[in-house]
């Protein structure tokens, strides 16, 4: 999960995503007066940026890409979790 | 507060990259011939930055055929945001800007005192503050028992907490919620299922526009100006300055553009937080360690290394904290507290205990299932003391608990691995501080992660919104003692030498031409120190391989992370705190040889209490070593020791049982 770039078009330039990033994802274009998202790679997708987005140019993207690594996992997928919660 | 005006302003020219490349990779040599005590400026200091062909952003994604939209990303522009100013002097520094760091600021400036906040990001949107959901206080109106409260902390702590700093909390709480509520922090409105068709049209930035006056990100930025507090933003310090003794300032760097930033001040207040190697599944990933990287290079004793986080998340993805948090996040901090009752402290901490830690413990160790986020939690339906609420039974009580919007439920430990739990660990600051001092003039220490004050002692018995709630009251306490301290000290200006030799530092990972990515070996930390034989059932033999891993990380990684770019060079910075804080954490986990709260030892299944009713710390000696001690803690803290083992402790670790002979009938 991360950032995602809606539509470009839509970035008024107001610099909200770039100012209230605690990741330092964005950068600003200041020719184009566009945001951006230069480090998409270090979003915490707290989601900040996308709720503060007047434009609404850009979204957290929420599919399950993958697995973290964690403490343990085990039986943690979206399937066996389905069965335990229909028992 | 004076400051002082760079010499250039490259973003006026629009002079970069090359020029400022050969300049800046000059500027470390050129130091030692520049006679002011401040020498080098905005240009000079700058790293060489100008377009970095690293990032996956740089590669366009082609739009939709026959769509109009456009998901085209621009390239990532060169570096025009040199920060106009880089060099401030003031009479107290306050570093972060959370809970801590806000009020410590606002109490300084209260107390007639020129304050400067630097912050990693910006005040209100960065560091764990943003995501607060709960906030709790005493109160002895709504018949809140002293006696209950203590007791409940102290068992529920498993008689290590420090019950001083607990009293303040009792006497202080009511005012930090109450300046808390009058900043606008605290304010109470309707959740997005009250306020309209939100939540099943997941319209998240909707419903943040409709209450954007309420939006408490917002009015971290507005107590510091309507306090004449003056910020810096997106500044990470990565050192303070230390000259005959004494602290006299900090020195960090500009995230945007790599330009070093140096502030002189007659006190500091470190409140940087704690930190985690990559969390997964909370926000955690701004905090790293920084003060306590910074505490210990100083000589600082650093604590409560052994005791893990506890906190669960739904964390089946990477980062998946926008899913679970978010109507969290946008309603309102809950009020919480009053939910200790006179007699049955032990009751309530043993139950807590054993939902919190027993219960994970045993699915991580053994491969059972956990909840993964597909159930839901709807905390509208819980009782009220499940939500943190009060049970005054008073009508007036504002102190409701949480009641936010349904969230998933989950249940994997390790949300945020390498974070340590709530208010335990950091510096060390003496088993009598009761206001952040670290013992080096000129430094304080308050909140979460950088002030060792272990009042949650092994396991955090506190209460959802402790946190957020006891930060405020330490960054105060600190905030008035650095004011105080500021009031009889002199601004000194540091030495060339030393203002060199911290500018070398912060630089080094720019001057590398081949070297390790930092995510890289960000990642390479995670994987050794997540696995649950590393950090939750630890065992002598898994904490010693894993301390080779990290020490061989600290020897031959972290001098060779190379940093790109500017957002490279916060990322190095991050690393080498992590690795650190690993290797303080494994040292603190094998010291301590029992088990005792969030600390679990297989091989040490069993309370020690002639041993270990003690602090660990972890310090730098002279000659480098990193060593531990234990360190005693008052009798007070430790309960009735006398008292039956059976009976004193409510809950059993696997294995403890047997260990200690215990009847099982009694369980």
């Amino acid at each position: 999960m991360s950032v995602k770039r809606i539509d470009l078009n839509l970035c008024i330039g107001c610099k909200e995503c770039y100012t209230v990033c605690p990741m330092d994802v964005f950068r600003f274009d200041s020719v184009a007066k566009k945001s951006v998202i230069a480090y998409p790679e270090n979003c915490q997708s707290c989601g900040q940026c996308y709720l503060n987005c007047p434009g609404r140019s850009i979204t957290i993207v929420n599919e399950m890409t993958g697995y973290s690594i964690t403490s343990y996992r085990a039986t943690t997928t979206a399937r066996n979790a389905k069965s335990e919660t229909t028992k | 507060m004076k400051k002082n005006e760079s010499n250039s302003d490259p973003s006026k020219t629009g002079e970069i990259s090359r020029r400022d490349f050969i300049k800046g990779a000059a500027a470390l040599g050129a130091v030692a011939a520049v006679g002011s005590i401040l020498p080098l400026s905005a240009e000079e200091q700058t790293a060489p930055y100008a377009v970095d062909t690293n990032s996956s952003a740089t590669v366009p994604v082609p739009p939709t055929p026959g769509s109009t939209v456009n998901q085209i990303e621009l390239a990532i522009p060169a570096v025009t945001d040199v920060p106009k100013t880089t060099k401030y002097e003031c009479d107290v520094l306050v570093l972060g800007c959370g809970f801590a760091g806000l009020n410590a600021a606002v109490a300084a400036k209260k107390a007639g005192k020129s304050v400067i906040l630097v912050d990693k990001g910006r005040p209100g949107y960065s560091g764990l503050a943003p995501f607060a959901s709960s906030h709790r206080w005493f109160d002895p109106e709504m018949g809140d028992s002293v006696d209950a409260f203590r007791q409940y902390e102290m068992i529920g702590g498993e008689y290590i907490c420090n019950l001083s700093w607990y009293d303040i909390w009792i006497k202080d709480s009511k005012a930090a919620y109450q300046r808390l509520m009058n900043w606008g922090i605290l304010t109470q409105f309707d959740k997005a299922s009250i306020a309209g068709a939100y939540v099943e049209k997941k319209d998240y930035v909707g419903y943040r526009e409709k209450f954007d006056q309420y939006d408490r990100r917002k009015k971290f930025i507005k107590v510091l100006t309507d306090n004449k507090i003056d910020y810096v933003e997106n500044t990470m310090i990565t050192d303070v300055i230390q000259q005959d003794g004494t602290v006299i300032g900090g020195m960090g760097f500009d995230v945007r553009t790599g330009t070093v930033m140096t502030f002189v001040a007659k006190a500091v207040v470190m409140c940087m937080g704690g930190g985690s190697y990559k969390p997964s599944g909370f926000p955690t990933s701004t905090d790293t360690f920084d003060a306590e990287y910074i505490g210990y290079n100083l000589g600082l004793p650093i604590i409560g290394k052994e005791f893990d986080d506890f906190h669960m998340t739904v964390s089946y993805a990477a980062g998946n904290t926008f899913l679970n948090d978010t109507w969290t996040y946008l309603e309102n901090i809950w009020l919480c507290g009053g939910d200790a009752v006179p007699g049955k402290a032990k009751e309530i901490a043993t139950v807590k205990e054993k939902a919190m830690l027993l219960d994970r413990l045993n699915k991580a160790v053994n491969g059972l299932p956990n909840n993964d986020g597909t159930e839901m939690e709807v905390l509208a339906k819980a009782d009220v003391s499940r939500r943190g609420g009060s049970l005054s039974k008073n009508p007036l009580d504002p102190r409701k608990g949480k009641n936010n919007d349904d969230m998933p439920k989950g249940d994997t430990y390790g949300a945020a691995i390498g974070m340590c739990a709530h208010l335990t660990s950091g510096i060390f600051c003496g088993i009598d501080d009761l206001v952040g001092y670290t013992g080096v003039p000129g430094l304080y220490v308050a909140g979460d992660g950088s002030n060792g004050s272990l009042v949650s002692g092994a396991a955090y018995p506190c209460g959802v919104g402790f946190t957020s709630n006891f930060c405020s009251i330490q960054g105060w306490r600190a905030g008035e003692a650095a004011a105080e301290y500021a009031s009889s000290a002199k601004l000194v200006l540091p030495s060339l030498s030393k203002i060199s030799s911290i500018t070398k530092d912060i630089l080094a990972p720019t001057v590398l031409k081949t070297g390790f990515d930092a995510n890289w070996a960000r990642d390479e930390l995670q994987a050794i120190m997540s696995p649950y034989w590393i950090h939750i059932a630890k065992t002598e033999s898994t904490l010693q391989g894993a301390l080779a891993q990290v020490q061989y990380m600290r020897d031959n990684v972290v001098p060779k992370l190379m940093a790109p770019s500017s957002h490279d060079l916060r990322l190095c910075h991050e690393v080498r705190h992590k690795v650190l804080s690993a290797e303080m954490k494994l040292r603190a986990s094998l010291a301590r040889k029992e088990s005792r709260g969030y600390h679990y030892r297989t091989d040490y299944p069993y309370r020690d209490d002639k041993n270990f009713l003690c602090y660990i710390s972890v310090k730098k000696d002279k000659s480098g070593y990193m060593g531990t001690a234990l360190v005693p803690i008052k009798d007070e803290w430790k309960g009735n020791t006398a008292e039956a083992y059976a009976s004193r402790y409510g809950c059993r670790f696997p294995g403890e049982t047997e260990a200690m002979g215990l009847s099982v009938t009694k369980e």
